[in-house]
């Protein structure tokens, strides 16, 4: 049996719309809720459209700073996962070393150890440092599963550079770390974009570590919307939080189609 | 082959050193614990395994663990056929392209606390934008008594939630197809079943098995998500293998927990390591296809 290309296409557009249409209902309910009045208020009706919501993010104080911290440990998450990650990438991919395959299975063992199962510990251990309640705990607590997906990602790039072009260059009198410096990461540089964007995306959301490790203090954005629950909950307010905590990741998203269409390879070790 | 030089300890010096700060100190201090009966953590004494033996000896672990492999067997054989079909219609067209990924991302760029806040508004029957379709569908309204309904909520979810890193995946590895093999398909009038079965899957393995990999672990320990749905219920139904150890967290039962997470990281650790030899398996037949 043959089905004709028209058809076939057709056939695309359609669970392509349908599955559009299902990972939007949620978010579309989200949009309207944020953009109504859930809460009598004195100049606005249960119900009635407003901007208040968002208004309200931008006058309250706690909120403004949860945006920024949220931010805040992302950047950092990323500059120290990155820069970690780009010489150990070099070395699965270019390099044999005793126990490499044993090492490159314990780091991907810790890329899907439940956070759950390391919170005690991680508290105490970050009190003990004295990094809990800001936002450099959230920041290092996440390159537990940031860090081995990095190396992944950035060594499947890694390899895809033909060895033949380290061999000159090491012939050219060029060390190591300048082979990295100066080949490879100009010809990785969609790979890092795509490694910083999957980091963003990971730790933007998380929730349990980012829970232990802000009792107090450098609350991000996923706690101070825990933090507006309560008996006269404003659940409008909430849906304008969780929106407005959207945009950013979407722009990056968008932002970042072109390294994510121009294909990364994930391989081997 | 590669050059076999222990230099590559150097390189991997740093990612050893972070990684052993956030993940094996933590982990030792958790296989310390579990050999103890702590009530604070500066008065404790030696029990050995008896936590271990009170865990795998009731009835509540096995069940827990046997909810979760039901959960991540339907996670899986929904999400990974789904994500590869949705990577597979995502149209060539350069423009398209970036919105229909962005849009179909969108899910994962939710706050994981609100992502059962959005599904519980979405059902509820006085609010939601569903309140007229779903008692059409046959939905009860008190959906939270029954056991089927709840599972069908999380599965839902999660297909919605996670699906999308799926498609990214498998999108990404679809397009370094070079076109000429397109075009040979095509002389060959192969079918799109066949350009499918020999042209795409072959490119997406490595992709997928990392997809696998990824979607099976957070699945079986899902727990941010599951809780607020319905409690773990009706009646324990939906008490998963990380909810199980939540609950143990927030008692503060600082020994039962520990070996808990110790027998959980056992499982992780048996998973990274099968994962390891069916990555190792690819390389081999890869390999043997090209000599």
């Amino acid at each position: 049996m043959t089905i004709s290309p028209h058809i076939f296409a057709l056939i695309k557009v359609v669970v392509l719309t349908l599955f559009i249409v299902f990972s939007c209902l949620p978010l579309v309910q989200m949009t309207l809720m944020s953009f109504s009045s859930t809460l009598p208020r004195p100049n606005a009706e249960v119900g009635e459209f407003t901007f208040a919501n968002y208004t309200a993010i931008s006058t309250n104080p706690q909120l403004r700073l949860a945006f920024i911290n949220s931010i805040a440990y992302v950047l950092i998450n990323i500059c120290v996962t990155v820069p970690v990650a780009i010489p150990a990438a070099y070395a699965f991919s270019r390099l044999s070393f005793v126990g490499d395959r044993h090492l490159f299975l314990a780091f991907i063992a810790f890329r899907i150890t439940p956070p759950v199962v390391l919170t005690l510990p991680i508290f105490q251990l970050f009190s003990q440092l004295g990094v809990v309640n800001s936002v450099f705990g959230i920041a290092l607590a996440h390159c537990l599963f940031n860090l081995p997906i990095s190396i992944w990602i950035l060594q499947g790039f890694i390899s895809a550079i033909p060895k033949e072009m380290d061999e000159t260059a090491f012939l050219d009198g060029y060390s190591r770390p300048r082979v990295i410096w100066t080949f490879i990461l100009p010809q990785i540089s969609s790979g890092i974009a795509v490694t910083a964007f999957f980091c963003f995306m990971f730790s933007w959301v998380e929730v349990v570590f980012a829970r232990i490790l802000t009792t107090t203090n450098g609350k991000p954005i996923s706690m101070a919307i825990n933090a507006l629950f309560g008996f006269h909950t404003d659940i409008g307010l909430v849906m304008a939080v969780t929106t407005a905590s959207m945009i950013p990741g979407a722009v990056l998203l968008f932002a970042m189609r072109n390294h994510l269409s121009r294909g990364f390879k994930i391989g081997r070790v | 082959m590669k050059a076999r030089r222990n230099i590559g300890w150097l390189f991997v010096m740093p990612a050893t050193i972070v990684l052993g700060l956030v993940g094996l100190i933590p982990l030792i201090t958790v296989i310390n614990y579990s050999f103890f009966e702590i009530f604070v953590l500066d008065a404790r004494y030696w029990i050995g395994l008896e936590w271990y033996e009170e865990i795998l000896g009731s009835g509540r672990f096995w069940a827990s663990l046997g909810r979760s492999s039901l959960f991540s067997i339907c996670i899986l054989s929904i999400e990974i056929p789904l994500g590869i079909a949705i990577a597979l219609c995502i149209p060539r067209n350069r423009m398209w392209v970036g919105i229909a990924l962005a849009v179909v991302s969108l899910p994962l760029l939710v706050p994981w606390n609100m992502i059962p806040s959005l599904w519980l508004g979405l059902l509820n029957p006085q609010t939601g934008v569903l309140r007229y379709i779903l008692p059409a569908l046959g939905w009860p309204a008190d959906w939270k008594a029954s056991v089927p309904h709840t599972w069908a909520v999380l599965i839902v979810m999660d297909v919605w939630h996670w699906t999308a890193l799926v498609t990214i995946l498998c999108y990404s590895a679809l397009t370094t197809i070079p076109t000429s093999h397109y075009q040979a398909a095509a002389i060959d009038r192969a079918s799109p079943w066949q350009v499918f079965r020999f042209i795409q899957l072959p490119m997406l393995r490595h992709v997928l098995l990392m997809a696998v990999l990824l979607r099976f672990m957070d699945s079986f320990m899902i727990y941010t998500e599951v809780f607020p749905i319905n409690a773990g219920g009706p009646g324990g139904a939906t008490t998963f293998l990380a909810v199980d150890l939540g609950e143990d967290i927030k008692a503060f039962n600082y020994g039962p927990s520990a070996a808990r997470s110790v027998i959980y990281f056992l499982i992780v650790l048996t998973v990274a390591w099968l994962f390891s030899r069916a990555q190792g398996k690819l390389d081999s037949t890869e390999n043997e296809g090209a000599a």
